[in-house]
């Protein structure tokens, strides 16, 4: 079985909302509404530090972390289970959809989600431009939408937009049931949290914070696993990096950057936006 | 309090206020989406199954909807 899996390296974050914005172009999410945002933990409003500047010549102690929170699309998903109709629903890859066909727009699933991750069209949606953006088709007035982990894309066999967009390579998606995945091996090696786990909803996003992850490995858009080689040379068009490209390349190979053989990939880490 | 039609962490303790806002207003009954809501963590935390879930709200989701659909429906279960 695939069951599909976010990995969202906090450390790599910089908090440039380019995850946010490619969502709401791909998605075609409706003039103030979010589907994917970051949030950060720290003072007691958004974009806040906690602590203090430096007084007297001492270091301060301001900080502040960036906090990547869309649909966690839980193995335990509490907006399921309270659907009424069955328009929220776990595809067989783990994805939990809306069938916007059957929702009635009651609103038990937002308030049954703890990560507020779902939002309700009240109006008549607003595009800009007018005719939408992106690839999905807008959803009506008075049902519930979210994040689909692209499911439109992964489909096609392509990440998610936030993922592919992400410029600090923050973000890899994978089969978690896969052991040799990126996703996978992540989870293993590197200390990782689910949010809220005291809720038990178990989800299929997981953050890795103390240590710095080599983040995602390829630069295609297509996913891991329609990959034969994950490098960063890799563009999808060619899996495996050709002599010439390696020759011209210089000092490293695609090899190296190879998940093959539970290697992890090497690549330069991106500079913190998670302390400031 | 913030806008709870967009996405936040909300803290457990702020959490059921934040739930009867989002219900506010709707045409379904509001205590008994925070009561499903409610329960439906503790099915989660495994501190209730799906059968025990499901035939606590079956009759009032029946009355409330005309339906119930709900993937927590054990096997056997009969419909009223």
């Amino acid at each position: 079985m695939t069951k599909h899996g976010l990995v969202i390296d906090q450390e790599r974050c910089i908090g440039c909302q380019a995850c946010a914005v490619s969502c709401k172009q791909e998605n075609n999410v409706p003039m103030g509404q979010f589907w994917n945002r970051v949030l950060t933990e720290g003072g007691e409003k958004m974009d806040t530090p906690s602590g203090g500047y430096p007084e007297d010549g001492g270091s301060g102690s301001l900080d502040m972390q960036y906090q990547p929170t869309a649909c966690q699309h839980c193995e335990n998903a509490p907006c399921v289970k309270v659907c009424p109709v069955n328009a929220t629903y776990t595809r067989d890859d783990g994805i939990v959809e809306i069938d916007y066909d059957k929702c009635i727009g009651c609103r038990y699933c937002m308030a049954a989600c703890p990560y507020n991750a779902r939002v309700f069209n009240w109006d008549e949606p607003e595009h800009m431009p007018e005719e939408g953006t992106g690839d999905v088709e807008a959803r009506p007035q008075g049902v519930v939408e979210k994040c689909t982990f692209c499911s439109h894309r992964v489909d096609e066999g392509l990440d998610p937009a936030c993922v592919v967009n992400c410029p600090a390579d923050a973000r890899i998606f994978g089969d978690l049931d896969d052991e040799s995945s990126t996703v996978s091996k992540y989870i293993d090696k590197y200390e990782t949290d689910q949010l809220l786990e005291d809720r038990g909803t178990d989800p299929n996003t997981y953050y890795i914070s103390g240590e710095m992850s080599p983040g995602r490995p390829q630069t295609s858009d297509k996913m891991e696993s329609e990959l034969d080689d994950v490098s960063p040379w890799s563009d999808g068009d060619d899996d495996v990096p050709s002599k010439e490209a390696d020759s011209a390349g210089g000092e490293s190979s695609g090899s190296s950057h190879s998940v093959e053989g539970g290697e992890i990939p090497y690549a330069t880490p991106a500079k913190s936006g998670g302390d400031d | 309090m913030s806008d709870p039609q967009q996405p936040r962490l909300t803290p457990i303790d702020e959490w059921e206020n934040e739930a009867e806002a989002m219900l506010d207003d709707v045409e379904y009954d509001t205590d008994l989406g925070v009561q499903m809501a409610r329960d439906a963590i503790r099915v989660s935390n495994g501190e209730l199954t799906d059968a025990e879930f499901h035939e606590k709200y079956h009759e009032a989701v029946l009355e409330e909807f005309g339906e119930d659909e709900r993937p927590t429906k054990p096997e056997g279960f009969e419909d009223d």
